[in-house]
């Protein structure tokens, strides 16, 4: 390998890159604004959602049950609403996410120890079943600390004891949860590491497939053929640039994961620097086998966004679980590196892991690093067929 | 120079019975090829003639499958036999500039080919300072590549494939787009790179009119090899005289002789017909005796050119110059027999650059008038605000009487506009298309039927009317794309570019329509064109330059013009051709060029200036073997004008200073 060569042609492709207002955007401004982009819409957790209530007893205990809705941080009260008929045709338009209905009798069927339905209809016309399960949950929840007031009321006048005591009574065995690793559940915490294995699976392969597939359609890729250049110096030499968008890429998203976001990070900063260093060479590496496939940057932009949406997404194990996916969902998990990478950083930020605990996802990635610029290796050919 | 080309040894490239196929589909089809070394070689060919396939084969960038080629010496037969000639090899690939790297500066892209060849530092510095000082590139170093002209790219794509010395240079097609006076510079340096010895060069074109600027030239057609040698041995390969002749009424002396002779082309006023085997005498009497109901007011033989002898040879290969019969399918003549164009101080800026300025000309209805400027030149520019596509920043253009300024759809009914691109939709057929064009221009069912039926019959394509477009040879898509044009019988037709990369034969078949519809339904046509040879068929020309219109008249006018300014063209056959050329340049004898191995110098005292050139060559002991006038090219005058509104301007900028 001749380093002439290949020093010629990384900085002619770094020049091209930083010059070009496209590429530029591509290398250095879009990763972190999809950071802040991702970052703030995942951070949002389910509060303040509008709710109606239909009142069809109007007496006391129905306006103070109804009140329990609007005491929450989950819910804003919207409103009474007269009519099944208007409840049905504020949800429609989106007013309201959420409507309870009270029926009539309900004061006089609970004084009388009889019980009483509530019917409730939430949107279910969200894109994913989280938001409605979760709002699910948060109804039954304040239905059922209503019902456990109304119990211990009773319990408490039948027993003769204090309310307290009548509730302990009640509930024997109490459910305490603690959360590992993300004690307060915030988004940002777990999203921040997770988010910087997707923007680099997304960002970093196209824009080597755009550095190699521009070159094709222009015939500049002619000059590297008709020249004495090996197919390993040019590979390198196109490599080299991207790789070292990936590490400053790296930089700025752990800064702005940890320093913006407030993320902790509690593992090791050299493991981490290793893993990202093998995942920066991997990444462009799968852009440089699609630049060799195809002949278009319009195909080879659709591909590299598809292929990284859908890896970076669903076969990382961000949001589902790799464990539970079977079959071809879970090859496909495995032949990419940005499953690994997601492991490995998970561990790293948010559990303290070392080298110890992490090494087959760092030989997986090495692996990666190897492999994909190997088999754009055996693609890549100087005197074309056709 | 000349005398490298004739020393025997080893061909730099020998090529035999090459095969290439793209799925199946040949492109070339057994070629034998041979470039001796120290020889400036032509291969010329249409568009899909197979010249960048065997190029890019002889570059080692592209496989093939059958027949021998060896190029500097090494059998080319795997990636790795062709990596060990790499290094020897300059290739340029198709397309102006665009191998080269548009965010890098002049002198960046210089620099990373020549760190690429591995160019040592000191040779390098010395080489770039030589290369940009040949090419006037020096004063841009810095300039991003993106910012450059069309001539100027051309210019540094050649400095980039030269810059590791490379033994053969290999070019593909880098004369397409650029000015004549831009073209005509690239060839001197690349004249003066061959004379300073151990260059060969291989290089494309589609325009025949350069092969007299070649050693040898190859000329392919259809990925064949169909003549090889030098461009006068080629030229008399068919043997036959070219007889020019002007007759009343045109049309009818045009039907008169293609009915006697296969190969007959309308150049404006002029008729030209090519008689084979025939002396000039015999030539003249046998088309005088064809036009015996119209008789001709002026007859001239002279010689064939290159063009004559590949079409014959053409024709002889089996291919048929189709003589389709004259369908009406013009409009009706436009009454009032005013002007069907009249451009006025047409002028359009885009920002701070000013694409068209000041252009006013008038176009009669049955005339062709044509458009002749490089890429840039803005002639597209002219014709978009003329169809109503683009608004003129100032002046006023009026399309059959109205102005386009405020064309509505009943102005665009009476024009018709056939682009670049040729705007036809490759996935539906022949008649698919023309029954589209005719559904947008609302013709009813019964008329559209007619209408295509007429159509494809003047195109010639009433056997393809079922063929997908994509199938179809660029020729016959152009004359697809002339039909779909003329679908609603407009009276003036605005043509861009039409027949950039078609076959000489599919040229001719084209012209032939254009001429039919001017001359016998009296339809205005405006052609816009760089080629020089398909200028000379216009009624009229205009010379476009740096947005301005240099000169308006017909050809033989422009060229008389020039003749009168400037002189006779001389051309000069002397041993040693480039040492000719320098002692000449040194000798003060005007400004000789290089042509292959024969030198142009214009002169206006021709019999004074053949003696001083016997003495000026005698006394630098070179052999002058013949000094003859010979007819000024379309390139002449367009150089000649060029350079005279240079001068004018750098005159004027100076005494205002």
């Amino acid at each position: 390998m001749n380093l002439v060569r290949v020093a010629a042609l990384a900085r002619k492709e770094w020049r091209e890159i930083v010059r070009d207002r496209k590429l530029f955007g591509l290398a250095f401004v879009l990763p972190a604004m999809l950071m802040l982009v991702f970052a703030y819409g995942s951070g949002q957790s389910l509060e303040h959602v509008p709710l109606a209530v239909v009142d069809h007893d109007r007496t006391d205990t129905s306006r103070r049950f109804a009140e329990r809705f609007g005491n929450t941080v989950y819910f804003d009260l919207a409103g009474y609403v007269d009519s099944e008929r208007e409840a049905a045709a504020r949800l429609a338009r989106g007013d309201v996410r959420v409507v309870v209905v009270v029926p009539e009798e309900f004061e006089r069927r609970l004084v009388a120890g009889r019980s009483a339905a509530i019917q409730t209809w939430i949107d279910g016309s969200f894109s994913n079943s989280t938001p409605p399960r979760t709002l699910q949950g948060y109804v039954e929840a304040i239905t059922a600390a209503a019902t456990a007031e109304l119990q211990a009321g009773a319990v408490a006048r039948r027993l003769g004891v204090s309310v307290e005591r009548a509730l302990t009574l009640l509930n024997p065995i109490r459910v305490e949860v603690r959360y590992l690793y993300n004690p307060q559940l915030r988004t940002v915490w777990s999203v921040g590491p997770s988010m910087l294995m997707f923007i680099l699976m997304f960002v970093a392969p196209l824009l080597m497939a755009l550095g190699v597939v521009r070159e094709k359609e222009s015939g500049s890729i002619l000059n590297v053929h008709s020249s004495t250049v090996t197919r390993a110096e040019f590979l390198v030499g196109k490599l080299l640039p991207n790789v070292a968008i990936g590490c400053a890429n790296t930089v700025l998203l752990w800064l702005l994961a940890v320093g913006w976001f407030g993320a902790p990070f509690h593992g090791s900063l050299l493991l981490f620097a290793a893993a990202s260093l093998l995942y920066v060479i991997a990444t462009p590496g799968i852009g440089l086998v699609i630049s060799l496939l195809v002949d278009s940057q319009t195909t080879a932009m659709i591909i590299s966004v598809v292929v990284a949406t859908l890896v970076g997404s669903q076969y990382s194990g961000m949001y589902i679980p790799v464990e539970s996916l079977s079959g071809p969902g879970w090859l496909i998990a495995h032949v990419f590196p940005a499953m690994y990478f997601n492991d490995l950083v998970q561990g790293v930020f948010l559990k303290g892991m070392g080298a110890a605990e992490l090494w087959r996802e760092l030989c997986a990635l090495a692996l990666f690093a190897a492999a994909f610029p190997g088999l754009a290796w055996l693609l890549f050919h100087k005197r074309r067929r056709a | 120079m000349g005398e490298a080309a004739l020393v025997s040894g080893p061909p730099v490239v020998r090529a035999a019975g090459m095969w290439k196929r793209y799925r199946g589909r040949p492109a070339v089809r057994g070629v034998d090829l041979r470039v001796e070394r120290g020889e400036l070689h032509g291969l010329i060919g249409a568009d899909g003639a197979g010249k960048s396939s065997l190029l890019e084969a002889i570059a080692g960038v592209l496989s093939f499958e059958g027949g021998v080629l060896e190029v500097l010496g090494v059998r080319i037969d795997s990636e790795a036999s062709a990596e060990r000639v790499k290094g020897r090899i300059g290739f340029m690939p198709q397309g102006l500039g665009l191998n080269l790297y548009p965010e890098l500066s002049v002198e960046e892209n210089v620099d990373f080919f020549a760190r690429l060849r591995l160019v040592p530092a000191a040779a390098l510095a010395a080489r770039k300072e030589r290369l940009l000082a040949m090419t006037r590139l020096a004063p841009f170093r810095r300039r991003p590549m993106k910012h450059l002209s069309g001539g100027m790219k051309q210019k540094l794509g050649l400095i980039c494939t030269l810059v590791h010395e490379p033994e053969l240079l290999v070019l593909d097609e880098p004369t397409t787009g650029v000015d004549p006076v831009s073209r005509r510079d690239f060839w001197a340096i690349l004249s003066e790179l061959l004379r300073s010895g151990g260059l060969t060069a291989l290089i494309s074109t589609a325009y025949l009119d350069e092969a007299s600027r070649f050693h040898r030239v190859s000329l392919l057609h259809e990925g064949r090899c169909v003549a090889s040698g030098d461009p006068t041995e080629v030229r008399r390969l068919v043997p036959g005289a070219a007889v020019s002749v002007e007759a009343e009424p045109q049309a009818d002396a045009f039907a008169a002789l293609k009915a006697a002779f296969p190969q007959v082309e309308a150049l404006g006023g002029t008729l030209r017909v090519f008689v084979e085997a025939a002396t000039p005498e015999e030539a003249t009497a046998r088309v005088r005796s064809a036009l015996a109901r119209t008789p001709p007011r002026r007859v001239a033989a002279d010689e064939p050119d290159l063009e004559d002898a590949f079409v014959a040879l053409l024709r002889r290969e089996g291919a048929r110059v189709e003589a389709g019969p004259p369908v009406a399918v013009g409009a009706p003549a436009a009454p009032g027999g005013g002007d069907a164009i009249e451009a006025d101080g047409l002028t359009r800026d885009f920002g701070a650059f000013r694409a068209v300025d000041q252009v006013t000309f008038r176009v009669r209805p049955g005339e062709i008038f044509g458009l002749l400027g490089a890429n840039g030149a803005g002639k597209t520019t002219v014709i978009k605000m003329l169809t109503g596509l683009l608004r003129p920043s100032a002046g006023r253009g009026r399309v059959a009487g109205v102005d386009m300024a405020r064309s509505d759809r009943a102005v665009k009914r009476r024009i018709g506009y056939m682009s670049q691109a040729f705007s036809l939709y490759t996935d539906l057929t022949v008649a698919e298309n023309v029954s589209l064009y005719a559904g947008i221009y609302g013709l009813g069912r019964a008329a559209a039927r007619e209408r295509a039926d007429a159509l494809l019959a003047m195109a010639g394509l009433a056997r393809h009317r079922d063929a997908r477009t994509a199938s179809l040879p660029m020729g016959m898509r152009q004359r697809l794309a002339l039909g779909c044009a003329l679908v609603h019988r407009p009276e003036v037709v605005f043509l861009d570019e039409p027949t950039s990369g078609v076959d000489p034969l599919g040229r001719r078949r084209f012209w032939d329509i254009l001429f039919e519809l001017a001359r016998r339904e009296r339809v205005a046509v405006l052609v816009t064109t760089h080629s020089m040879t398909e200028a000379e068929r216009c009624d009229r020309l205009a010379l476009m330059f740096a947005g301005r219109i240099v000169s308006d008249a017909p050809p033989a006018v422009l060229k008389r013009d020039v003749e009168r300014d400037a002189g006779r063209l001389l051309e000069v056959v002397a041993d040693d051709p480039a040492g000719a050329v320098e002692r000449l340049r040194r000798d003060g004898l005007g400004d000789p060029v290089l042509f292959g191995r024969r030198i142009h110098v214009l002169s206006p005292e021709p019999e004074r200036d053949a003696s001083r050139i016997r003495k000026s060559l005698a006394a630098a002991g070179i052999a002058c073997r013949g000094i003859e006038p010979v007819p000024l090219s379309m390139e002449d005058v367009f150089i000649y004008r060029v350079r005279a509104l240079e001068e004018r301007e750098a005159w004027r900028a100076g005494g205002r200073s």
